[in-house]
């Protein structure tokens, strides 16, 4: 080692360099990861995203125009279950933009549903959150043998007259159960989904508010 | 005016250096430039898509007096130009093609040996390569914002939302909030699909390119003796220019009568979405994973650490991630220690041929339990869960040890012969 590295090596002026420049990249980082915190964007709540809750009107998911709320008596024993939307009583906004708030309605002979199931429903009238609890498709079709609703996504099939007890496929638990009453003629929801909608979602390190 | 552009650039020393590069032939050794033929198309096309698209879902209004998402109706508007909708049939096919040229550009690889030394490094990034071609694909393919592609992107919004601890964070940054419902996710998954994944593709390919032309080509066999220790081939100037040229106004001609005859895609039959799901399936390159979702039960849950490893994550995550490990460590595990400068034979390596065989099987048989459903509602003895499972691991299985026996059989004498 000659002189100069010498003097090199125990130079305050390198040292300060090293100190100055360390503090800037730290700093840039830490100020680089607050900005790409917002790559998670942030919820923005407008009405027809609300979640749904207790007293809300459950209408027709399918056909445009002017909302049309269910009335038990379209709803016949042994038929393939209705999508539905929930709709503010007072506003009327029609909760159709947040995919969770998905409700399947269908009728089965009293007789048939366990009494748990039975007891949440309207006449045999029960319905369930229509988010596939595997990877978050609508469940959408009937399968009339069984009486029991098929995601098409990947196969998964859930007996709703036992509280959507997964009978084929992949999913991990059943669709929660939606309690129902009715009032003036026609569905409304009695309360929240008796249990988590959806996918499980793994908890995130920064949740937006 | 050659002389004149010739003083300024020193054109005869490029021409010396780069354009009289030696380009080995074999028929299979188009692959890639049938990978890249396709990107330019890709590229192209995709020029034409972005000067037309609207990448939102702000409600619009369409002539006819439907109210549909914005994304939608610029795509309907893109399909009534003229060419429009065979330009985005086009744009569609060439991503099929680019995916299946990398990949048979890859078994080629395999097969041959071309990953071992020196060319661990451009076999990494091949694969790097084949992984982004494909999330770049998936993430054009919700664009058109109609029923069928906001069914098929959703499955892999809940894939990536299913990932143990990270996977909340990493489904939202992908793709721009709840999928579908925010406003967001249509533009981030624009921005990520004609800007920033095309970005990173271009690098790579250009570093690909690079490492290829300082490292060589292997050669095939035959070059050892005709000329040993020299690279045998046509030079890149004028031939596999010529050769080049041909190849890629083939490409254009032969996949644009295929993308106008068979219009990939039709949104105007899947309509803007709908809480009805229709039976979507996804592109062929995704079936292998979509009979695997399909095929593992409910029961398959973990908690661990708080976080939960459910059946989505193990058939759309695990499953695939195992493979891509093993194609990641390959080339340093199946090593040699002298340079490589020819191309091995498939018989000589019986164990790596049958493990690739077994591979292409596997894949094969996976892509069968993705019709489940289909055989299901038909009643064939293919939709039993039972008989896919034995399907999906004896297949492969048997492929392996028949292949294996066959080729010791039929090359395992030859290498005695040598020996003696």
């Amino acid at each position: 080692m000659d002189e100069r590295e010498i003097r090199l090596r125990t130079s305050r002026r390198r040292l300060f360099l090293k100190t100055a420049i360390g503090t800037g990249i730290g700093l840039s980082l830490v100020s680089a990861f607050y900005v790409g915190a917002s790559l998670r964007p942030k919820q923005e709540v407008t009405p027809d995203k609300e979640p749904l809750k207790p007293g809300d009107i459950l209408v027709y998911a399918q056909g445009g125009g002017e909302p049309k709320p269910i009335r038990p008596e379209e709803l016949k024993p042994g038929d393939p279950f209705l999508l539905a939307y929930p709709m503010d009583p007072k506003t009327k906004v029609v909760k159709s933009g947040e995919a969770k708030n998905t409700v399947l309605v269908v009728r089965y002979p009293p007789e048939e549903l366990a009494p748990e199931v039975a007891s949440h429903g309207v006449e045999g009238i029960v319905a369930f959150s229509a988010v596939c609890t595997h990877l978050g498709c609508i469940i959408s079709q009937w399968v009339g043998d069984k009486k029991a609703g098929l995601c098409p996504c990947h196969g998964g099939v859930y007996d709703f007259a036992q509280g959507a007890r997964i009978i084929a496929g992949p999913p991990p638990r059943p669709v929660p159960q939606l309690p129902l009453k009715v009032e003036d003629g026609v569905l409304v929801a009695a309360g929240e989904f008796l249990g988590e909608v959806g996918v499980k979602a793994e908890a995130g390190f920064c949740r937006h508010v | 005016m050659y002389k004149w552009l010739d003083e300024r650039l020193d054109l005869t020393g490029l021409y010396q250096k780069v354009l009289r590069k030696a380009f080995p032939v074999h028929h299979s050794f188009f692959l890639g430039e049938i990978t890249l033929f396709a990107f330019v198309v890709l590229v192209l096309t995709g020029i034409f898509l972005t000067l037309n698209f609207e990448p939102s879902i702000r409600e619009v209004k369409l002539p006819d007096g439907r109210t549909v998402p914005a994304a939608y109706a610029s795509v309907l508007y893109i399909d009534s130009l003229p060419f429009g909708a065979v330009i985005r049939s086009l744009h569609h096919w060439s991503a099929h093609v680019m995916i299946a040229a990398a990949f048979l550009h890859m078994l080629r690889i395999l097969l041959t040996g071309a990953y071992k030394k020196p060319r661990e490094l451009n076999y990494l990034v091949g694969l790097a390569l084949l992984g982004l071609a494909v999330v770049t694909a998936f993430t054009g393919y919700a664009l058109p914002y109609d029923n069928y592609a906001v069914t098929a992107t959703r499955i892999g919004y809940g894939i990536a939302n299913s990932v143990p601890w990270i996977g909340g964070t990493l489904a939202q940054v992908m793709f721009g909030g709840e999928f579908p419902g925010s406003p967001h996710s249509i533009p981030r998954l624009f921005s990520l699909h004609v800007l920033w994944l095309p970005l990173l593709l271009m690098a790579l390919i250009g570093g690909h390119l690079a490492i290829m032309v300082k490292q060589k080509h292997t050669q095939p066999r035959y070059a050892e003796k005709v000329a040993p220790g020299k690279i045998l081939g046509v030079p890149m100037y004028p031939q596999q220019m010529v050769m080049m040229v041909i190849l890629f106004a083939l490409y254009v001609g032969i996949m644009t009568i295929i993308a106008g005859a068979f219009l990939a895609h039709p949104i105007e039959a899947f309509g803007p979405p709908t809480p009805n799901t229709p039976a979507v399936k996804p592109d062929w390159y995704f079936l292998w994973i979509y009979g695997i979702l399909q095929l593992i039960p409910s029961s398959w849950e973990f908690h661990v650490f708080g976080a939960t490893i459910g059946p989505e994550f193990i058939g759309g995550a695990v499953v695939p991630g195992i493979l891509a490990l093993i194609g990641l460590l390959l080339p340093f595990v199946d090593t040699r220690k002298d340079k490589m400068r020819y191309l091995e034979l498939p018989s000589e390596h019986p164990v790596r041929t049958s493990v690739i065989l077994a591979l292409l099987v596997f894949f094969l048989m996976s892509t069968l339990a993705g019709y489940k459903i289909d055989f299901q509602q038909k009643g064939y003895l293919l939709g039993n869960n039972a008989v896919l499972w034995t399907l999906v691991l004896g297949g492969p299985l048997l492929t392996f040890f028949l292949s294996y026996t066959l080729m010791r059989i039929f090359y395992g004498k030859r290498e005695e012969e040598k020996a003696l």
